[in-house]
């Protein structure tokens, strides 16, 4: 699926720092947005902090329908899925030479680190006083990691940060190294920190590295962690049938994919947008997303088409229950007919390139984020109201988001733009690699 | 509540003024699961092999070099350590200033 004809090595340096040397209404404007969206949601936390998660939805099984886990672990599920994309798409460039996409990697791993923040960020509000974390979780952790799919969560959302931000850090101080001159002065301590101990000697070496870094990523963020822990979390409880059985790890996996790549159009087109990047992220580079976009679409829509199906037929009684309730939401609809319209849309420009249009695409891709998170929150929900024990059947009301949760979704993406617009003021967020050959050694 | 919430609380405190003579009274069934779990082969054995090999790989092989290798497992061993250490001062912070 590569894309032909993408060549940014006449781009000069100077385009690359462009969002480090100017300072514009616009960014203030952008700056005030997230800081706007962040204040609200602290406002709602903090009054989380001091009454408790009664102020949300999700209180106990004593209300909202026995739901106890509603949006909150919905958006959860999102964020990582978005960022087990970023990362391996930045991946593959590295292994699988996909050079196309080159001016968007290390957008694609910021956007893993950021989106991972916001998903550890939703676990940290929801068990209730964030202390719980430390004491709670760090004291039980070595007995419990043996046996408990949570404990498994928390070590390999730690383990994925981390060699995300090695995978950063290693590769940046080429980067700093080489564009030290343009690079603005007061932020000098925390450069000579980046490049610490460097000599070009280690460059050869240090590609070598990442190149294990990227191997490390790209089997274990599909395969183990969007694809095996986060779904194990659902798929292990044979009490929920909407929940349990093994399609979940490959459908988890595609609706990561699909939601990653739709983050990712975003952020690339709106620094292109914001620095007059054309040359920098071409066209093409976003009609190549495009078709990953519609190829994964295609494969979260099998998947959910297998669910249905299974679940329909001649399921088991809890199963057949649980699926009908799903197909007669019509939010559960929304959010499949939006990922039709992306998959529709990504193949008709792949035969028809003049009907491609950046503008249509990043509105398909909002679409596609929002249809992703409904799916993934429906997926929460619907398991726990539909379990094989009819326990909490009794429980009145019926789980709605409250306020509050619905401000930390708006505040985490808050947090996503708060982090790009300070980063990116910070280091260049396209790699040096992007606008040179790799046989061209300049100092 | 229950009027027999408070017992084990009192048996406990009986149990602790009786003479070491006395018989150990069970206050209730112990549960423990034995260390090694499925989580011990899956997490340790299969999900974390890739960042076995990547370690591996950085020290053995060619090119390869100390400093650099060391400078990986530092911002691993060291990021760690910052992500949970920072949340461990947090703690510290809530319980000093709210309880």
């Amino acid at each position: 699926m590569s894309v032909d004809g993408v060549d940014v090595t006449g781009v000069d340096r100077e385009a690359l720092v462009r969002p480090i040397k100017t300072f514009s209404t616009r960014y203030v404007a952008a700056l005030a947005v997230a800081l706007g969206l962040i204040g609200v949601w602290l406002f709602f936390y903090s009054r989380q902090l001091r009454h408790g998660l009664i102020v949300t939805n999700l209180a106990d099984w004593g209300s909202g329908g026995g739901v106890p886990w509603g949006l909150y672990i919905g958006a959860f599920i999102w964020w990582v899925g978005i960022a087990h994309g970023g990362i391996i798409l930045s991946a593959a460039v590295r292994l699988l030479g996909m050079d196309t996409y080159q001016p968007v990697a290390r957008l694609a791993e910021l956007l893993t680190i950021a989106a991972l923040t916001c998903a550890g960020t939703f676990i940290l509000i929801h068990v209730g006083r964030p202390d719980r974390l430390v004491t709670s979780v760090l004291p039980a952790w070595p007995t419990r990691v043996q046996w408990s799919p949570l404990m498994w969560d928390v070590t390999i959302i730690t383990a994925y940060f981390v060699l995300t931000a090695t995978y950063l850090a290693l590769t940046i101080r080429y980067d700093v190294n080489r564009l030290r001159d343009r690079l603005p002065n007061r932020l000098e301590p925390l450069y000579a920190a980046l490049t610490v101990g460097y000599t070009e000697k280690e460059d050869e070496v240090v590609e070598r590295m990442v190149w294990w870094i990227a191997f490390a990523i790209i089997i274990m963020a599909p395969l183990l962690l969007h694809g095996g822990v986060i779904p194990w979390l659902f798929s292990l409880l044979p009490s929920m049938a909407g929940w349990a059985g093994g399609v979940q790890g490959p459908s988890f996996l595609s609706i990561a994919l699909t939601s990653a790549v739709a983050g990712i159009i975003i952020v690339a087109a709106a620094f292109r947008y914001a620095y007059g990047w054309e040359e920098l992220i071409p066209r093409a580079v976003f009609q190549g997303l495009a078709k990953w976009l519609g190829f994964f679409s295609l494969i979260f829509l099998w998947l959910q088409l297998q669910q249905v199906i299974t679940g329909i037929f001649a399921a088991p009684t809890t199963l057949q229950h649980a699926t009908e309730v799903k197909i007669s939401t019509p939010l559960y609809w929304v959010a499949i007919g939006l990922v039709v319209l992306a998959m529709l849309y990504a193949f008709a420009t792949a035969l028809r390139p003049d009907l491609f249009d950046l503008r249509a695409l990043v509105g398909i891709s909002v679409g596609v984020l929002f249809g992703t998170l409904s799916e993934k929150v429906l997926f929460v929900v619907e398991g726990l109201q539909h379990a094989h024990f009819a326990l909490y059947d009794g429980v009145p009301g019926q789980y709605v988001p409250s306020a509050v949760e619905v401000s930390a979704v708006f505040g985490t993406i808050g947090v996503v733009a708060l982090f790009f617009l300070v980063v990116s003021k910070v280091i260049p967020v396209v790699e040096l690699h992007a606008i040179e050959d790799h046989e061209e050694v300049d100092t | 509540m229950s009027a027999l919430a408070p017992l084990p609380a009192l048996l406990a405190a009986v149990a602790a003024l009786a003479p070491a003579a006395w018989p150990a009274v069970p206050l209730s069934a112990e549960y423990t699961l034995p260390f090694v779990g499925p989580g011990t082969y899956l997490i340790f054995g299969i999900v974390l092999a890739p960042v076995y090999a990547m370690v591996a790989a950085w020290f053995l092989g060619d090119p390869s070099d100390r400093f650099a290798g060391l400078l990986g497992v530092g911002y691993l061993a060291g990021l760690t350590t910052v992500l949970w250490g920072s949340l461990f001062v947090a703690t510290l912070i809530i319980g000093a200033v709210f309880f």
